[in-house]
Order: C-alpha cells, then sequence, then structure tokens
C-alpha cells in the first residue's frame, strides 16, 4: 500500500501488483458504503416483509423469508397517502418552477444590465442567505395565517417562490458567458426577453438543470414549514404524512407499512439521485470549492 | 428609476444604462417582493413580536419591552435547551468532518473499478429529508424490530432503549444527523482532495515520503479551509437540527433532546402559544447563526466582488 499514490495517475502500473495493493481500499469502501446505505436498503426489505413474520421472529432479519406487496397496500390506501404525495408534487413543483424562473430574470438583471442600487440590492440576496429560518418562520406563519392561507397550497409555496441560492448561481453562469453574444444579438435587433429565453437558457442548461434538482430536493424534503401550516389532513404534504403515519401506524408495531410509505416518500429523490448523480454532486462540489 | 428620462439626453453608454434600468428593476420586482415580505419584513417583524406579550391567538399585544429576554436569560430552562444545542453541536460536528476526511481519502484512491459503486452508496444520505432520516433510524432504535441492538447483542453488548433512555437519546439523534450530513461532507471534502495540486504530491514522493506522511504534511494542510467551510457549515446544520429530533424523541424524554430550535417550535405551536417567547429564542438563536455565517461569508463576499 504504502508503494501506492492518492493520486490519479496515467502512468500504467503492472496489472497485478496494483490489483494486490487495491485489496485493502476495496474491502474498507465496501464495509463503509454498505454501512452507510444500510438504512435506506433496510426499508427497502421491510416494506416487503408480511407483518407475521416482522413480529413473529426472534432476531430481526434483513431480508424477507417471503416477499408481499401488502405494505404498500395498508400504506397507499389506509391512509390519505396517494393525497399526501399529490400535494407534494403541486407544492414541489410550483416552488421549484418559480425558483428557477425567477432566479434566472433576477440573475440576467445582475449580470447584464447596470443600474442604480445594483450592489446594494445584490447584497441584499447575498445577506439573505445567512438569515436562518428559524428567525422568519413565526411572523410568515402569522402572515399566512392572517391571509386566511394556512392549509393551502398558497400557503405552502409563496414564501418560497424565490431563492436567493438561484439568483446568485444563475448570475454567476450568465457571467460567464461572452458579451459579444449579446452586443452581436443586440445589433441583429434582439430584444432582451428575447436574447434571454432563446440565447441564454438555452446556453445555460446544465446550470439550470443544477438549479432544478437543488431547489426539487429542498422543496420535496422541507419539514418544519409544512408541519406547522397545515394541520388539516388533506393539505399535508409527505413528509408530514409520513410523520403522522408513523405514529399511528408504530402502536400497530406495523413496521411494514411504515417502511412502504417511507419507500414511497423517498423515491423521487432516490431516482434523482440515481440519474442526476453526477449533476448533484458536481453542484454540491463547486458549493465547497467557493468557500 | 426617476433618472430613466433624464437619461436620454446623455452621451451613449450611459443612455444605454438607464434604458435598460427598468427592464432590470422589472426582472427583479418578484424575486424582490418575495426576500421582503417573507425573509427582510420578518425579521423586523420577530424582533417586534419578541419583545411583546403576545395572546394565543396572535390576536392582542402587549408591550414588554426585552422583558422576554431577560425572563429567558433568567431560566434554567432556557439554559439546558442552550446545553442541548451545545452537546449536539460537539457530538455531531468533529465526528462527521473526521469520518468525512477518512471517508473521502479513501474514495481519492485510484481504484480502476467499483469506484462509481461505492460513490453511490456513500453519497446517497444527501437526497434524504430530516423527517425519511427520523423514520430510517427510529426503525433501527426500535428495540424489538429495530436492528441496532440486535447488532450489538452479537458483539455482546446489551444496548440501551435508546429513544427512551435520557442519557442516550442526544446520542441518537446526533448518529441520525452525522448519518444524514456525511454525504454531504464526503462530497465537499473529496472534491477538495481532488482539487490538490497533483505536483506537490511528486515532489513528497521524490523526497521519500510514505502515504501517511503525504496525508499528515500536504492533504489535510491543504485541505484546511475546506475543513474550516465545514465546520461552519455542519455548526450551522446542528443548530438548526430540528426533523429528526421531533420524529426520534419529540425533545424527549423528558427535555433530554429538547434544543433552542425544538423549544421555539414548542412555544409557538404546541399547546398555549407564547408567540412572544418563542421570538426571543429564535432572535437568539439567529444572532448566534448569523454571526457564524459571516466569518464564513467574508471569504465568498471577496470573490464575489472580483467577478
Amino acid at each position: 500500500m504504502t508503494s501506492e499514490t492518492p493520486v490519479p495517475d496515467k502512468i500504467e502500473i503492472p496489472k497485478k501488483k496494483r490489483n494486490f495493493g487495491d485489496a485493502p481500499i476495496h474491502i474498507s469502501l465496501l464495509i463503509i458504503g454498505i454501512v452507510v446505505s444500510i438504512p435506506i436498503v433496510i426499508a427497502f426489505f421491510i416494506s416487503f416483509t408480511p407483518l407475521p413474520e416482522l413480529v413473529g421472529r426472534a432476531d430481526p432479519k434483513i431480508l424477507p423469508d417471503e416477499w408481499t406487496l401488502e405494505n404498500y397496500d395498508t400504506a397507499w390506501n389506509a391512509s390519505p397517502f396517494p393525497r399526501y404525495m399529490l400535494n407534494s408534487f403541486i407544492q414541489t413543483g410550483v416552488i421549484t418552477f418559480a425558483q428557477v424562473v425567477l432566479s434566472v430574470l433576477a440573475g440576467y438583471a445582475f449580470a447584464m444590465f447596470d443600474f442604480r442600487f445594483k450592489n446594494l440590492l445584490f447584497g441584499l440576496v447575498i445577506g439573505s442567505l445567512i438569515i436562518p429560518f428559524e428567525l422568519t418562520f413565526i411572523p410568515n406563519f402569522l402572515l399566512i395565517s392572517d391571509l386566511g392561507w394556512a392549509n393551502t397550497y398558497q400557503g405552502l409555496t409563496i414564501p418560497f417562490l424565490a431563492s436567493a441560492f438561484g439568483v446568485f448561481l444563475m448570475r454567476q453562469f450568465f457571467l460567464t458567458i461572452p458579451r459579444d453574444l449579446y452586443d452581436a444579438a443586440k445589433i441583429d435587433g434582439a430584444s432582451d426577453w428575447y436574447y434571454l429565453w432563446r440565447i441564454m437558457v438555452p446556453l445555460s442548461k446544465g446550470a439550470i438543470s443544477a438549479l432544478t434538482i437543488f431547489s426539487f430536493l429542498g422543496a420535496w424534503n422541507q419539514f418544519l414549514w409544512p408541519l406547522v401550516i397545515t394541520n388539516d389532513e388533506s393539505m399535508r404534504t409527505a413528509q408530514i404524512g409520513i410523520r403522522f403515519f408513523l405514529v399511528n401506524q408504530e402502536r400497530a408495531t406495523d413496521w411494514g407499512a411504515i417502511m412502504a410509505g417511507t419507500v414511497i416518500v423517498m423515491i423521487p429523490t432516490l431516482i434523482i439521485f440515481l440519474f442526476a448523480q453526477k449533476q448533484l454532486v458536481k453542484g454540491i462540489a463547486a458549493s465547497g470549492l467557493k468557500g | 428609476m426617476a433618472t430613466a428620462a433624464e437619461g436620454t439626453t446623455q452621451v451613449p453608454p450611459k443612455r444605454k444604462y438607464k434604458r435598460s434600468a427598468n427592464k432590470a428593476y422589472l426582472f427583479l420586482l418578484p424575486t424582490f417582493i418575495i426576500l421582503f415580505l417573507f425573509i427582510y419584513y420578518p425579521i423586523i417583524e420577530s424582533f417586534r413580536l419578541s419583545r411583546n406579550r403576545v395572546a394565543p391567538f396572535g390576536n392582542q399585544e402587549i408591550p414588554v419591552g426585552f422583558d422576554n429576554y431577560s425572563r429567558l436569560l433568567q431560566s434554567s430552562d432556557f439554559w439546558d435547551t442552550v446545553k442541548v444545542s451545545l452537546w449536539f453541536m460537539v457530538g455531531t460536528v468533529p465526528v462527521g468532518i473526521a469520518l468525512a476526511v477518512i471517508i473521502a481519502l479513501l474514495l481519492s484512491y485510484p481504484l480502476r473499478r467499483l469506484n462509481w459503486f461505492y460513490r453511490t452508496l456513500i453519497f446517497v444520505p444527501v437526497v434524504i429529508s430530516s423527517a425519511i432520516g427520523g423514520v430510517l433510524f427510529r426503525l433501527l432504535y426500535n428495540p424489538v424490530v429495530g436492528f441496532f441492538n440486535h447488532w450489538l447483542s452479537i458483539i455482546g453488548i446489551d444496548g440501551p432503549n435508546w429513544l427512551n433512555d435520557t442519557s442516550y437519546a442526544l446520542v441518537a439523534v446526533t448518529i441520525t444527523v452525522v448519518w444524514r450530513q456525511l454525504g454531504f461532507n464526503v462530497i465537499i471534502t473529496l472534491a477538495a482532495i481532488q482539487n490538490i495540486d497533483d505536483t506537490l504530491y511528486e515532489a513528497a514522493k521524490i523526497d521519500g515520503a510514505g502515504v501517511f506522511a503525504r496525508i499528515r504534511y500536504i492533504t489535510l494542510p491543504q485541505l484546511s479551509p475546506t475543513l474550516f467551510f465545514l465546520g461552519v457549515v455542519n455548526v450551522i446544520i446542528s443548530l438548526q437540527a430540528f426533523g429528526e429530533i421531533n420524529i426520534l424523541t419529540d425533545g424527549g424524554p423528558g427535555r433530554a433532546t429538547t434544543n433552542l430550535v425544538y423549544q421555539v417550535f414548542i412555544d409557538g405551536f404546541v399547546g398555549t402559544r407564547f408567540l412572544g417567547r418563542a421570538s426571543a429564542q429564535a432572535f437568539l438563536l439567529a444572532i448566534m447563526i448569523i454571526a457564524i455565517s459571516i466569518i464564513q461569508f467574508r471569504g465568498l463576499g471577496k470573490k464575489v466582488h472580483y467577478q
């Protein structure tokens, strides 16, 4: 192992020697990988385990003896799970769409225009990033309640329609697009509106899809706000639904159904993780390298 | 905005700015309406509420000056929640970062195969919500069907009743939050390790430095800005832990896992509402978090300026 280097190198090392040295790394990473992912893996297996098997056996087992879909039936039908999921998709869809569009607009303004108070306004956008949610959610709760928007989609979405992070991200990206392109488009008579949506946006697919992923995950995984702003069962989001489902089913020790519900709630985020992992990881890594 | 009309008489480059200024304000308007209504106005409102005693339905307010604050600072309950927050921070941040460094070092090793597979297994908590994290670990901690105590019994340890034991509940929440943060921490650390200039390692190798010497004298010093960043971010995240506590312990047993955020939630939203007191605590918590953020943002701010 000591003969190896932790940096990638292009020089070919005789295969035998290399594979031999790799073994401890492979084993360590495999063990760590299993330990880290096992809570999620267990959830999947328990969700397919029949209830009698789960409470009947002396020691907990990860794999079911007999596979069943009954738990999904319980989770989906014995509680308003379809409604929770619908609420979450509406809430997340609206927030994601609005955050992307508003960030593109504001990012464009900061990147392309010169105007009075530009620095002050940009400072206000960046400054809002350090305001913790704990400080704002009580007044927001009172405001939304006064407007009669508790237990509504407006109440779930409107406070989150803008994203300071998104504005910053889009501005940074737009700044990397050569100014000559803008001047050329202007000479050809393109309006800012046309230039933004027909030229800048198609050129910014990477940044926009990264922002879409982050907005989606952030909205889907919200907990404190939907918890306080909804008390009507029909307006709960999936995260709040699973919380109350847990409380109910735990009394009946129906862990199979709880885990089926859990799998349903985390599936959209896991799909994003599996299919957009590269982009997600790149986005997170960039935030670290900047800091 | 008033300068737009006057701009038409100016020299060309300036005129271009002034004309587009209105467009700029229009593009910014929706974002700023939301930011002002739901972030900036609430700061002022929060401070105002914190100096009032608010009737449970929010319809009657009696100004009491800084009474809420002085009562808080004198109450042992408040200091208990501060203690829980700090213990929680001490439990999550160093462990979380140390694990991330070890795992990222292993992942940075240039394996030929299965690299993507290990990364997938290790990064996955990054998309898991606090609620789901709480539910997953609630199963693991369960004394009957759960796995933790079963695994511990295999190596001969009689596991505690994690969530109902005052001395273990906070540990249980800590483990859950460390797990959920791990993906994020590893991704950031790994990116920073891969960003280190290769020539540094080559030079050290020529000097005869072994793997551990290279980690000790090159990797870790080069990582220090990243570790600082991670420290700040993780401290802020640990101070804001809420979802896991709500689902795993509901702040209990007793008040063993009631941190500041959880107390704000209890005062503001559980049973009789004490919005004034809740706001005062939120304000104290926010000052802590903002102070920590500013330390980090000074670095980012400089970069923003020169772009």
